[in-house]
């Protein structure tokens, strides 16, 4: 090999080696939390001896967020249904539909949405409208008697479901 | 690869007529051959760029305002893949690029290579090293933990001390009266825009020159005229010169690699951490600056009083000015150094007086114990017992009980462990319930209350 050559090729060699052992860790710095899945928290969305048996109601409830660096706290609601043993039915309070909120008709006893006009009974199931599934269930656990939800958020308008 | 590679570039070179430009960034002439003293300017090119990039990364994550600056930097260091690495480059590329500078400015004294006909490239490279001290003073603050809001707020108060204009001075750098949210924007803008900018032309500038000039090369190499159009066999028997490529475009290219070796390496072995955020309220913080202003820093503590200003700013003022006006100043030709013993010799006792300083400065800082292990255990007691349920500290805890951020001026041993022990023995009526704790545990947390001055 020429000296000239050789020269020319350890320079070449110098400069990928340092682009590549830059370019990897950059690369890993931009993309790592755009792929990083939030960590969902269990959050108190009320207690237990508030809900009546068979009457769904609305649970408000406070969740902390973490946005990055930073930490808000929104406001989140939830349909809940005592059951007649013990446990409790958590629906999503975004209609299956295209993720309106519905509301429970305590004359009617069913769940309405007012955008389409889907229709639900107490159990989710689908009654009217063009609801493509029955209402979104949350998964729900009762510690020391208080109602304890993961908010979880689905796909609209599929008759799968699908976790967003 | 390699001949598909040369098919793009000769259809390019067809339309943009590349080979002219090649052949004139490559075969520049260096007088007396390449030469491993000539690295150091393409390393702080290198290094330049390597802050460029790292600093652009940085900005996807950085928020420049005191209520995230600190958080986004934590988040950047905790929850971002490659964050620590990321900005433990950009934090010993700073040192790195400050060494770098020193060591080119360095060889081009020696070599009296700012001579002429090269007095303005000298001048536009004493630009770039203003610059670059700007870049980091004005990156100092960013983080915005103590160490970097106090050690800011020295450097401006310093400004304070130049007569007439010096009160107004301070509060355009500082955008208002107080070290804050506005002073935080301008010195984000600066750091990333401005300075870049203004960088970016001098560097360009700096290169100009040089193409149009000419490297100095050795200092006993006679300059001869109309080299650069002679074929090169001929110009290497005429004038023994080399062309830039590839000997010396390979020397550099080592030695960026080792740069870059001994950057990534510390970036990835000693992260650089944050200290508290910071607290305009905790006076008590003592800033320290980065190592490349301790000598300044040591040396100010030996001016006081009328005298102050002389360190403040008319000695950096004339130095800078005997720096800018170098060739004009030093009008001897001669630029082998042996043959120049007066400049050598001022060189030399610059060096000295920066290095003493720098070492006395260093021997200070550690031989202050930075924190008895006592102490640090005292207050981790001070928050697990939920002392600041009650009582605060410079700031933050309740405001049931007494402000214990001066506690240790007022009470002495006895006093506090006979309190700790049973508080209404000392304190008639008072309410603090008795924390009767086993022996280590109070010399802690006595240690910790005394600290507090």
């Amino acid at each position: 090999m020429k000296r000239r050559t050789f020269l020319t090729r350890v320079t070449g060699v110098i400069m990928g080696l340092i682009g590549l052992s830059l370019s990897i860790p950059l690369i890993g710095y931009v993309v790592s939390p755009a792929l990083r899945r939030q960590a969902r928290e269990w959050a108190d969305a009320g207690g237990f001896d508030a809900l009546t048996e068979g009457r769904p109601q609305e649970l408000t409830y406070i969740v902390a967020i973490k946005d990055g660096w930073m930490k808000t706290e929104a406001e989140k609601s939830v349909w809940a249904v005592r059951q007649s043993d013990g446990s409790v039915t958590v629906f999503s309070p975004l209609c299956t539909h295209l993720g309106c909120g519905y509301r429970w008709d305590p004359g009617d006893l069913r769940f309405e949405c007012p955008c389409h006009g889907s229709v639900f009974d107490v159990t989710g199931k689908v009654l009217a409208g063009p609801a493509p599934r029955p209402l979104d269930r949350l998964p729900v656990k009762i510690e020391n008697g208080r109602v304890l939800v993961l908010y979880e958020l689905f796909k609209s308008g599929t008759s799968k479901k699908i976790e967003l | 690869m390699l001949t598909k590679w040369r098919t793009v570039y000769d259809w390019l070179d067809g339309r943009l007529r590349l080979k002219p430009i090649e052949e004139m960034l490559l075969n520049e002439p260096i007088p007396g051959g390449a030469s491993w003293v000539y690295v150091f300017g393409s390393a702080t090119l290198f290094l330049f760029c390597l802050q460029l990039i790292t600093g652009m990364f940085l900005a996807i994550y950085y928020a420049p305002t005191p209520d995230h600056a600190y958080d986004s930097i934590q988040y950047i260091m905790t929850s971002v893949t490659f964050g620590s690495f990321v900005r433990g480059l950009h934090h010993w590329g700073a040192s790195a690029v400050v060494i770098a500078i020193g060591l080119h400015m360095l060889q081009v004294y020696l070599y009296g290579a700012y001579k002429p006909p090269r007095e303005v490239m000298w001048m536009v490279g004493v630009g770039l090293f203003l610059l670059i001290l700007a870049f980091a003073f004005s990156g100092y603050l960013l983080p915005w933990d103590q160490k970097a809001y106090w050690a800011t707020q020295v450097g401006v108060n310093m400004v304070g001390t130049i007569p007439w204009i010096g009160g107004l001075l301070v509060r355009i750098i500082r955008g208002g009266e107080n070290l804050g949210a506005l002073t935080l924007t301008r010195f984000f803008a600066l750091h990333v825009l401005f300075l870049p900018a203004m960088t970016i032309a001098f560097i360009a500038l700096h290169l100009f020159i040089l193409r149009r000039v000419g490297p100095a090369g050795n200092f006993d190499h006679k300059r001869t005229a109309g080299v650069r159009s002679a074929p090169q066999k001929e110009r290497r028997a005429v004038s023994s010169s080399e062309p830039f490529y590839p000997r010396q475009v390979y020397m550099d290219a080592v030695v960026m690699g080792i740069v870059f070796l001994i950057v990534a390496a510390l970036a990835a072995a000693l992260p650089f951490p944050l200290a508290d955020k910071a607290d305009p309220s905790d006076t008590s913080f003592k800033p320290i600056p980065e190592w490349y202003f301790l000598f300044y820093y040591q040396g100010l503590k030996y001016v006081h009083g009328p005298f102050e200003p002389l360190a403040t700013w008319i000695l950096p003022a004339v130095f800078y000015g005997v720096l800018l006006f170098l060739p004009f100043i030093d009008r001897n030709p001669v630029r082998n150094p042996i043959r120049r013993p007066t400049a050598i010799l001022i060189g030399a006792a610059f060096l000295i007086a920066v290095f003493s300083l720098m070492a006395i400065s260093l021997k200070e800082i550690y031989a202050v114990p930075t924190t008895d292990p006592s102490i640090v255990r005292g207050r981790e007691l001070f928050s697990s017992l939920q002392c600041n349920g009650c009582h605060r500290v410079h700031g933050s805890g309740g405001a049931v009980g007494p402000d214990l951020s001066y506690v240790g001026r007022t009470r002495d041993r006895d006093w506090l462990i006979r309190h700790f022990k049973d508080p209404q023995s000392v304190v008639p009526g008072s309410i603090m319930p008795r924390f009767p704790l086993e022996g280590s545990k109070m010399d802690d947390l006595t240690n910790y209350m005394l600290s507090l001055k």
